[in-house]
């Protein structure tokens, strides 16, 4: 469209590489639809997408089971958290699977399978292994991942306080 | 590359002359604001059109997060509209488009009326059109039920009841309404259907029926 | 593939299906040749000027979208007898003209279907009424009024419509719910509150200690004519969590003195002063977690 060769131009008939109308018009015409369907679909896509950038919630400390009662041996433990789901407020179970270790640090285990989700369970065949039910993955004790999962069970965060057990939110296996 | 894609589609299902027929055609000089400023009353369709298109999209986007129930309704347009981001303009444009389409429908209406381009041969695209209208009322009508207020609780119980006033078969119209006997949950859940699924189909099989027909006809001519 | 073709012969469709390019119907329009001037191609040369109209539109439309949040009211309340309910403004027309004589009562069914459907019927076959050549619309002065009149009408009956709505407005003292619910909203919200619902939430929140004397002898017989028999509110306000909002002294004075110009009466007199202490010692512990 510009000509940039000015010092040229003296001396020969400059060669323009000029649009054509249509041209024009229908670069135009695209810009004007452009505008037309950012202005009208944007705020729509912004409002759409807001799940993927609302901060994750902070998860608070559940008081669950006294310290003394936790063993080696695995137990389930319930518990109820609120959870805010956009506009329904509600109370959810949870589970956790709480042990100690060989040291007597207390940990507890989330029992969603890492392979596609369902729920394991603790020494269902008589293994002293955490077993899906599913596509049988097995997890050790700690919740190291032994067949079929690519990933080690989640942790709850763990805090004692007053001789109580108090769990929170979920992070990535610290123990296999 | 897209040049490929695009003649070896063509080469089975030929389709260069729909296109074309519609790129292509001609507009006259009459109806062209550039031409004669008073040419934008012809615009009026078109900007229904367009109002429609938001507002079909505005409606997608909503039923992300509305729940058509009777318990979490409410709650959940009081959450898209204020706690998400570009929740008042998404529901605003939703709100306010549908006063704009009547309004855009109203000038076409009139401008199709007084230029009487009604006439033969485009009787039947008039027809078509006052069906468009009626559904876009019938959208209306439906639509503001749907947020479980007040307003939208009385002026539904209000409508129905003028539709239960036709004599024989008024019961059975507010009872296929309604669902039952009262305006409720289940009054919500169909007037949520009929919003969503049966007046937006019957209104876009309108719409082809009379853009095809303008395509067939062409636009009438100049007064 | 084996009949009788040979085998290194193309591909040959069995009943060709396919498109043919050739013999489609002469597709030229129609307003091409009849109107002589300066016509000009769809696309991109009319679109264009028809979208630079449809830019203005879009952005007055977004910027009156941004100014203005679509009202809402509070929560679907069949019992709410205080609410005037409106419909759209473009039924309003057909609202207010439901009001008149002739139309309602004993002819209810000529307003509601009678008038409206000759109205939109004819509207509807007007191609079919009006069907002289000419189309001028002053040519056609017995359309042409038909429709003016029909305008006007519409526009009257709207305006009176939309007017005596904003008296009853004025005469009631009555703020139109959406805009009283974004008010107390935006004022929890400064007092740094959670946002309020406005539900009456499904585990209705139950009257606390209904075995107390007080509730007999007084609650039951002055206050759930107004405040209901769950004491949530009918013309009166709920009284479920008062404890929340009010202290003894401040229920006590409204039990003694009323409130609202006597919407809520003043009941010193008609309660003595030890059942006013109770009831407001009573009220003031229904409160709400």
């Amino acid at each position: 469209m510009s000509n940039h060769e000015h010092q040229d131009s003296k001396h020969q008939p400059v060669q323009r590489k000029e649009m054509s109308r249509r041209q024009f018009l229908s670069y135009t015409l695209g810009g004007t639809t452009a505008f037309m369907v950012g202005g009208t679909v944007l705020p729509m896509v912004r409002f759409a997408v807001d799940p993927l950038l609302a901060k994750g919630g902070e998860s608070t400390l559940v008081k669950v089971i006294e310290e003394s009662k936790v063993t080696a041996e695995p137990q389930e433990v319930k518990f109820k958290v609120r959870q805010v789901d956009g506009w329904y407020k509600s109370e959810t179970e949870k589970v956790a699977w709480i042990s100690r270790d060989a040291s007597g640090a207390i940990f507890a285990l989330s029992p969603v399978c890492k392979h596609l989700g369902c729920t394991v369970f603790w020494n269902t065949h008589g293994r002293n292994e955490y077993d899906c039910p599913c596509h049988d993955a097995r997890y050790s004790r700690d919740g190291k991942n032994i067949t079929v999962a690519n990933l080690p069970l989640d942790e709850y965060v763990v805090e004692i306080q007053d001789g109580f057990v108090y769990l929170g939110g979920i992070i990535a296996n610290t123990r296999a | 590359m897209f040049k490929k894609v695009y003649n070896w589609i063509d080469e089975r299902l030929d389709i260069t002359p729909l296109w074309r027929d519609v790129a292509d055609h001609e507009v006259p000089e009459h109806v062209n604001p550039a031409h004669h400023f008073s040419a934008f009353v012809y615009c009026f369709g078109g900007l229904t059109f367009f109002i429609t298109v938001i507002q079909i999209l505005s409606g997608m986007f909503l039923t992300m997060y509305y729940v058509p129930d009777i318990i979490h309704a409410y709650a959940s347009v009081d959450y898209l509209q204020h706690q998400i981001p570009f929740g008042k303009i998404v529901r605003g444009m939703h709100h306010f488009g549908a006063s704009l389409v009547i309004v855009m429908m109203f000038l076409h209406t009139l401008r199709v009326f007084f230029t009487g381009s009604y006439k033969a041969p485009r009787e039947m695209n008039w027809v078509v059109g006052m069906l468009i209208f009626f559904i876009m009322l019938g959208l209306g009508f439906t639509g503001y039920l749907l947020p479980w207020d007040n307003k939208a609780y009385y002026a539904t119980k209000v409508g129905v009841e003028i539709a239960a006033s036709v004599p024989y078969i008024g019961e059975y119209i507010a009872s296929f309404l309604y669902g039952g006997d009262i305006v409720g949950a289940q009054t919500l859940t169909r007037f949520f259907a009929i919003h969503v699924f049966f007046l937006p189909g019957a209104l876009i099989a309108m719409l082809a029926a009379h853009f095809i027909m303008i395509r067939r006809q062409g636009i009438s001519g100049p007064l | 593939m084996a009949h009788g073709h040979k085998s290194d012969e193309k591909i040959v469709y069995v009943g060709d299906s396919r498109v043919k390019k050739s013999g489609r119907r002469d597709s030229t329009p129609p307003d091409y040749t009849s109107f002589p001037g300066k016509s000009e191609a769809f696309i991109p040369n009319f679109l264009l000027k028809e979208w630079m109209v449809g830019c203005v539109v879009l952005v007055g439309f977004l910027v009156w979208v941004m100014a203005e949040a679509a009202p809402l009211g509070y929560p679907a309340d069949p019992t709410n007898a205080s609410f005037i309910p409106m419909p759209d403004w473009y039924f309003l027309f057909l609202y207010q003209f439901l009001k008149y004589p002739y139309v309602s009562q004993d002819y209810i069914l000529l307003g509601t279907l009678g008038i409206p459907g000759i109205m939109f019927g004819a509207l509807m076959l007007a191609p079919f009424l009006d069907t002289g050549k000419e189309r001028r619309f002053y040519r056609r002065p017995i359309a042409s009024s038909l429709m003016f009149l029909s305008i006007a009408a519409v526009v009257y009956l709207t305006v009176v419509s939309w007017d005596h709505y904003q008296h009853q407005l004025e005469e009631k003292g009555i703020v139109p719910e959406h805009h009283e619910r974004a008010d107390k909203v935006r004022e929890a919200l400064e007092r740094g509150e959670e946002r309020p619902s406005f539900l009456k939430t499904a585990e209705a929140p139950a009257i606390i200690e209904p075995e107390d004397p007080i509730f007999a002898s007084v609650v039951e017989a002055q206050c759930i004519a107004c405040h209901a028999a769950d004491l949530n509110g009918a013309g009166g306000p709920s009284l479920l969590g008062i404890g929340n909002r009010m202290t003894t002294e401040e229920i006590a004075d409204i039990i003694i003195h009323g409130k609202n110009n006597g919407s809520m009466p003043a009941f010193e007199g008609t309660l003595s002063t030890d059942e006013i202490n109770q009831l407001a010692e009573w009220l003031s512990k229904q409160t709400q977690s």
